[in-house]
């Protein structure tokens, strides 16, 4: 720690802090622009100056580290005649534009010279006139206003890790540029109009809709992935207009999804009234005849329940005692991507924080595209390995991560148990053993070199484990965390306080859903099954939408044609032409509620945003429901709700302290472990290729689809609809072009693109593509077009 | 971008660049040599030659670009076969080198980012030189001809148009 | 040869300077080049040598005149990191051309100077970072370093020391940043020439984050007399404080310009009058810049200062890099302000917010004031923007930017306000 003084007063910060930091802990207002917390020191705007004792300069404070008796000076006559001059030199190529840029009323510059500036500017030359880029749909340019603070070209190399915006030229001539082919090819390309400190860089699609003084601010949850980051709903007459980080949330950005999705808010999509469907289609109605009109389809009937894992946990425990009142013989499917129903070691949610996956000694991401599905976690790892640190991957694809992996190996997702099985080979060679581990390793026969860079990973002290999509969603999901989980208590990742292993969920609030509904679970797939044997009636759907998202589209739509389908639901989207009823639930901008990310971290939103129509929180819907049906009503407040989900689970006594407004920042709500597991591999049935189903974060999901924004951005960063490896067709003596996929239930012909990048051997289907139906299908046969 | 457009470097060049690659502790350290060759090679730097240039060293298409734009002697543009410049800094301009552009101008008749029609020559004014001791001072492709005159000059032009060696 | 008697020494770089064909090896041997190379890399360990280069009194001699063994101690040992060593000779402050005549006609001076430095600091590879203009000393420095290369003076195990040291030449390409050795390190990484922050300074992380010493050439190739004779002898040269010899360059009004290396603390009457031909016009000088354009000027008042690192801060300049521009009376000091301001406006490197603007800003105000088109509030603007840009940045440019207009302002405001639009009463 040193000592020093900031004017007279002494303080103590840790060693090798910058004045500036020193300041910004102790209360005291240094201006600036270039500094930022989350980048590296540029120090090249030069007005955080500050006075040190005996110096004969000022001295910029963001660079310069404290001393022991440093006496700093914030605010003399010399430091205010050099910031007015600061602010006299940038203004002087910057345009007096304040009344048409959207920054104003949030601009560091404007406050500054307000503060600062000497009132009029001396400049009577010609200004700079840089010319405005094209960066894609998300960001706006008006080079004029730049600053040059270098902001978003550090936010580009060392967050985003893309590398796309830099300085050219020099001097006065210099300039901010971004080389981009139709667009940033960041996915938290939204951050940067956020972190330039003027009117430069801008949100591009709510330009010239309104002023930061008309917004209302509301704290909430994005629930577009299970990160759940903290985010602030920026609205105006209760229409949400923008979406940005909180400022004191955990993470210090979000990503595009969850920025850009809030055009689907205000979506001619959204469902804001109760509708019914009549001969001439869905009619709008009232509540009461909608609900009359479920009770009709619902009541005595065999009725499936499907449910979107995103709501808040007072929606799901509605839907539990809905369950629980009247549907206790129903089948309940929440897990769109899951084909294996079998307990899991270890269920979905992370063990650690991200911060402490940050920080560990080794990262192993087993089979996912984390910087699509998980953006900010993705993140972590970039910032990881910028100080150094190793992430190593094994999956079907070097998916993009805008950084480089200490070591990364391509497998197909048939190979994971021979991979597991070599790591456990290599572990016991170093006497690492765990109970179980040799009935496991009986049981295949193969081995994989990728198991090498797991087992050196694992051999490390600390080591977070980040098991993906291509294990979670596996035919043999079970057996093949049963054998990770082997090798993290063989290496001593498993215990208490030391737990690495991470289940990457599909959705929000995975802890509480094993707990809720893990004695209830069903796969979609069969449940869909059933339903086009016959074996249900009516679907209940709430907010899932299972043609548009997951594995089993294929199921769901020939289901759908069978039964009565009463929708619950924010949105109409695809289910839409289905529904027989749909009763609108409020967004989640709308409620107020709690929501628990991966971490287990539980985020309550208490300051929602008035409802746009006639849409109700959905424990309210769910209630009605329970009503309608002529059960007693468990809850009739939130309180209620609340006091049901304590009874539910005993993991769950964190959330009454949550919700007695105890800090909870620090609380994490475990995932669940089964112990007893005993799931060995077996051999599956296999055609010669793999078939993996591609994930775009700006095609999946319900509230996605409807965005015209995230639609936009997903159509430039698509990649082909199937993908294989060039060597895969020279194995089969096929040439590029449309080519016949050939699955247990069909054939097709499709275009077939080529990518040196993935997995000989597997076939790469986008979900959201042309062949996105085969997304359920675990392998597939290749043969020449007609 | 088509690979028909891409400039290529020649076999030669790219073991070269092998080799050069190989005197610094990184890669990148050898953009700026490399980008030098390039300018041999192909005149001036096009954008599709800088990212070919990025391809090769394994550089983000910025990292070349924030380079090429940094440095004046790397050239965006096509000039003439004879690049003259001209210094006009202090030492240069108190020995009458202001004169001497002006008249350097009117003899190509061409300004500075122009070529003359026979495609032989361009002309700048450039900052010191490191030779004021021979102020004025001409480039003639990095050349040095110092105390230069208006005669020399233009006995140099002379020379070059009629074909002989400089 | 240089004698061992301190006081019999008058050039120590330039001691063989007009020797023929000096840049090829056998000629240079035969003068005495490498000869003293394996007693230091046989008999001197490390630390006596930066001993010897702290004893001498050695100076920077690429303009800041920081003591050179005092730079080579500060670099830690034991890193597990290399140490690199690199040569600036981005040359490129306006007046200043000594470097280039070491290194187009004695090239193996600084390759012997390098060798023993790198081999004081512990050095694998070194590098010559030369400004991309001197196309003709770098064809010169690479033909001598191939040369040594193949004597084994260079590379591998050099003449059986068990010491190796690689040197490469690296040419700049057009910015006078560079010279500024946060910003020549950064272009020797293949980057924009922008200078660091200090700290860290170069020394504890430079290249690549290593231990990195930068020193200039004239330094350099001071380093073989030194260890040769002796620090003790190097420092009874020139005068205490200000010890050995030192290149001047000397262009501007006078008859003979060019490099003349003298002892410190030879006057600049002694300089102008007695090597360099005296002045074009006139007795005394009307402005001399003493040490390369970003200096302060100095006025006739000061024409027999004697040439010290000393003499010339009290004097109130700098001695820089010994590049010295004489103005006559027939100089317009207004026009040569109104240059220099527009070659800091194409130099500054743009990163830190005064520098960038302000020397802009000076440039165009110039520009009108020597069109004849200033006013009195142009002057209060030159005064403002020059005074808030110096000190205020990362480097030491917008100081050097700041000095003509300063100077001007300060020393000449009669000749400004002859080229106002109304001029004052």
């Amino acid at each position: 720690m040193t000592e020093l003084f900031i004017n007279d007063e002494e303080v103590t910060v840790p060693a090798g802090t910058s004045i500036l930091e020193a300041c910004r802990s102790n209360g005291v207002e240094v201006p600036y622009f270039c500094y930022h917390p989350e980048l590296s020191v540029a120090a090249n705007c030069r007005m955080c100056l500050v006075e040190v004792e005996g110096w004969p300069k000022p001295a910029a404070s963001c660079c310069t580290p404290v001393a022991e008796g440093m006496k700093v000076v914030t605010e003399t006559e010399g430091l205010e005649k050099d910031r007015a001059m600061m602010m006299e030199y940038l203004l002087i190529n910057h345009p007096l534009d304040c009344p048409v840029c959207d920054q104003g009323g949030a601009c560091k510059l404007q406050d500054y010279a307000v503060e600062h500036g000497m009132g009029k500017g001396r400049y009577i030359e010609a200004k700079r006139i840089p010319t405005d880029k094209d960066l894609g749909p998300f960001v706006n340019t008006c080079m004029t206003r730049c600053i040059h603070c270098t902001r978003c070209v550090r936010f580009a190399d060392e967050i985003a890790g893309t590398g796309d915006m830099g300085v050219l030229n020099r001097g006065d001539h210099m300039l901010i540029e971004g080389i981009v082919e139709d667009a940033l090819a960041s996915e938290l390309s939204g951050n940067l109009s956020d972190i330039c400190p003027v009117g430069a860089l801008l949100d591009k699609p709510s330009h010239d809709v309104s002023r930061p003084w008309e917004m209302k601010r509301h704290k909430s949850t994005c629930t577009q992935c299970p990160q759940g980051c903290d985010i602030e709903i920026e609205s105006r007459d209760d229409e949400v207009m923008r979406i940005r980080p909180a400022k004191d949330g955990v993470e210090p950005w979000i990503c595009d999804r969850g920025r850009f999705v809030y055009d689907a808010f205000r979506s001619e999509n959204r469902l804001l009234k109760p509708m019914v469907r009549q001969s001439s289609g869905l009619q709008a109605t009232s509540w009461d005849e909608a609900i009359e009109k479920s009770v009709e389809l619902l009541k005595g009937k065999r009725v499936g329940i499907v449910f979107s894992p995103d709501w808040s946990l007072e929606g799901l425990t509605a839907i539990r005692l809905l369950h629980d009142v009247a549907f206790e013989d129903c089948k309940v499917a929440f897990e769109l991507h899951r084909r294996d129903t079998r307990p899991f070691a270890f269920e979905e949610g992370l063990s650690m924080s991200t911060k402490a996956i940050e920080k560990a000694d080794q990262v192993v991401i087993l089979g996912s595209d984390l910087r699509q599905r998980l953006p900010i976690l993705m993140q972590r790892l970039r910032k990881r390995i910028n100080s150094g640190k190793p992430v190593t991957r094994i999956g079907s694809m070097f998916y993009r991560t805008n950084t480089t992996m200490a070591a990364d190996m391509l497998i197909r997702p048939r190979d994971w148990a021979a991979v597991i099985a070599s790591a456990m080979v290599q572990l016991t060679e170093l006497g690492k053993l765990a109970a179980g581990m040799d009935a496991w390793l009986e049981k295949v026969e193969v081995r994989h070199d990728a198991g090498k860079l797991l087992a050196d990973a694992l051999i490390a002290d600390s080591c977070a484990l980040l098991v993906g999509e291509e294990i979670r969603s596996h035919e043999d999901a079970a057996a093949l965390i049963h054998g990770l989980d082997l090798l993290m208590r063989a290496a001593g990742h498993a215990e208490e306080g030391k737990d690495g292993r991470n289940l990457l969920p599909e959705g929000m609030n995975a802890q509480l859903l094993s707990s809720m509904f893990g004695d209830l679970r069903t796969s979609a797939g069969d449940l869909f099954e059933a339903a086009r044997q016959g074996e249900i009636d009516t679907l209940l759907l709430v907010g899932s939408d299972p043609i548009g998202d997951g594995l089993f589209s294929q199921q769901a739509k020939k289901a759908l044609e069978k039964v009565s389908l009463v929708q619950v639901s924010s949105i109409s989207g695809e289910m839409g032409q289905y529904a027989d009823v749909q009763l609108p639930a409020s967004a989640y901008s709308e409620v107020e509620g709690t929501f628990v990310n991966m971490e287990g971290r539980v985020r309550i939103a208490d300051n929602p945003l008035r409802s746009l129509g006639e849409e109700r929180p959905m424990w309210k819907v769910m209630m009605r429901l329970v009503q309608a049906l002529g059960y007693d009503v468990p809850a009739v407040s939130l309180e209620e709700i609340r006091s049901q989900i304590l009874d539910l689970s005993p993991v769950l006594t964190t959330l009454g302290d949550a919700w007695s407004g105890k800090d909870v920042k620090a609380m994490f709500i475990p995932s669940a472990r089964n112990r007893k597991i005993t799931t060995l591999p077996a051999a599956l049935p296999m055609k010669t290729l793999d078939l993996v189903s591609r994930y775009s974060m700006y095609r999946e999901g319900a509230w996605a689809r409807v965005s015209d924004l995230l639609s936009e951005a997903g159509r430039i960063h698509a990649m082909d609809d199937v993908i294989v490896h060039p060597d895969t067709l020279i194995n089969l003596n096929l040439q590029q072009g449309k080519l016949l996929i050939v699955s247990d239930t069909e054939e097709a012909e499709y275009e077939v693109g080529l990518r040196t990048d993935v997995s000989v051997g597997v076939v790469f289907v986008s979900k959201r593509g042309a062949a996105g139906d085969l997304s359920n299908v675990a392998s597939v046969e290749l043969k020449g077009g007609q | 971008m088509s690979s028909s457009k891409m400039p290529k470097f020649s076999k030669t060049r790219l073991a070269e660049i092998d080799a050069l690659v190989k005197r610094y502790p990184a890669a990148k350290s050898a953009l700026m040599p490399v980008l030098y060759m390039a300018q041999e090679d192909f005149g001036y730097l096009s954008m599709e030659t800088q990212e070919m240039i990025g391809n090769v060293l394994g550089l983000k298409i910025m990292e070349v670009r924030e380079v090429v734009t940094f440095y004046t002697m790397f050239k965006e543009q096509p000039h003439g076969k004879y690049l003259l410049e001209v210094c006009t800094n202090a030492s240069c301009m108190l020995n009458g080198a202001d004169a001497l552009y002006a008249h350097m101008k009117e003899t190509l008749g061409i300004n500075p980012g122009e070529i003359t029609e026979d495609g032989l020559f361009s002309i700048a004014e450039v900052e010191c030189a490191g030779a004021c001791a021979g102020a004025p001072v001409v480039q003639v492709n990095n050349m040095y001809h110092e105390k230069a005159t208006a005669e020399s000059m233009d006995a140099l032009i002379t020379k070059v148009r009629a074909g002989e060696a400089i | 040869m240089i004698s061992s008697d301190p006081t019999k020494v008058t050039r120590i770089c330039f001691d063989n300077i007009e020797v023929k064909n000096m840049h090829k090896l056998d000629v240079a041997k035969k003068q005495g080049a490498y000869k003293f190379l394996p007693t230091v890399l046989k008999d001197f360990d490390t630390d006596q040598i930066i001993d010897e280069v702290k004893t001498s009194g050695l100076r920077g001699r690429g303009g800041a005149g920081f003591p050179t063994g005092l730079k080579w101690s500060f670099v830690p040992r034991n890193t597990g990191k290399p140490t690199y060593l690199l040569c600036n000779a981005d040359e490129g402050e306006p007046g200043t051309f000594k470097d280039r005549d070491i290194m187009r006609f004695d090239p193996h001076l600084l390759i012997e100077g390098m060798i023993m430095s790198g081999f004081a600091l512990g050095v694998k590879d070194a590098y010559i970072y030369v400004r991309g203009e001197f196309l003709h000393e770098y064809n010169v420095m690479c033909a001598a370093i191939d040369e040594a290369y193949a004597a084994n003076l260079l590379g591998e195990n050099i003449l059986g020391s068990g010491f190796s040291m690689n040197l490469v030449m690296h040419r700049g390409a057009g910015a006078y940043i560079c010279g500024e050795e946060t910003a020549l390190i950064e272009s020797l990484e293949g980057k924009a020439g922008r200078p660091r922050f200090k700290p860290p300074f170069p020394a504890v992380e430079g290249f690549y984050g290593c231990p990195t010493v930068v020193n200039n050439v004239e330094t350099l190739a001071t380093v073989p007399a030194i260890l040769e004779h002796g620090g003790a002898w190097h420092a009874a040269i020139g005068k205490p404080n200000n010890t050995g010899c030192k290149i001047f360059s000397v262009s501007g009004h006078v008859n003979k310009p060019g490099n003349y290396e003298v002892p410190m603390g030879t006057t600049l009457r002694d300089l102008i009058e007695n090597y360099c031909g005296g002045l074009q016009h006139g007795d005394t000088p009307k402005v001399v810049i003493p040490g390369g354009s970003s200096t302060p000027w100095l006025l006739g008042e000061h024409y027999d200062v004697p040439l010290t690192y000393d003499d010339i801060m009290k004097a109130g300049s700098f001695l820089g890099s010994g590049a010295i521009i004489v103005m006559d009376e027939t100089a317009d000091l207004v026009a040569v302000t109104r240059r220099l301001s527009h070659f800091y406006a194409h130099e500054s490197c743009g990163q830190c917010t005064p520098c960038r603007e302000g020397t802009g800003w000076v440039e165009r105000v110039m520009n009108r004031l020597d069109a004849g088109q200033g006013t009195e509030e142009d002057v209060k603007v030159l005064f403002d923007a020059s005074t808030h840009m110096a000190g205020r940045t990362i480097c030491a440019l917008a100081e050097g930017a700041a000095a003509p207009t300063l100077s001007l302002l300060k020393f000449f405001p009669k000749d400004v306000q002859a080229k106002l639009v109304e001029k004052s009463s």
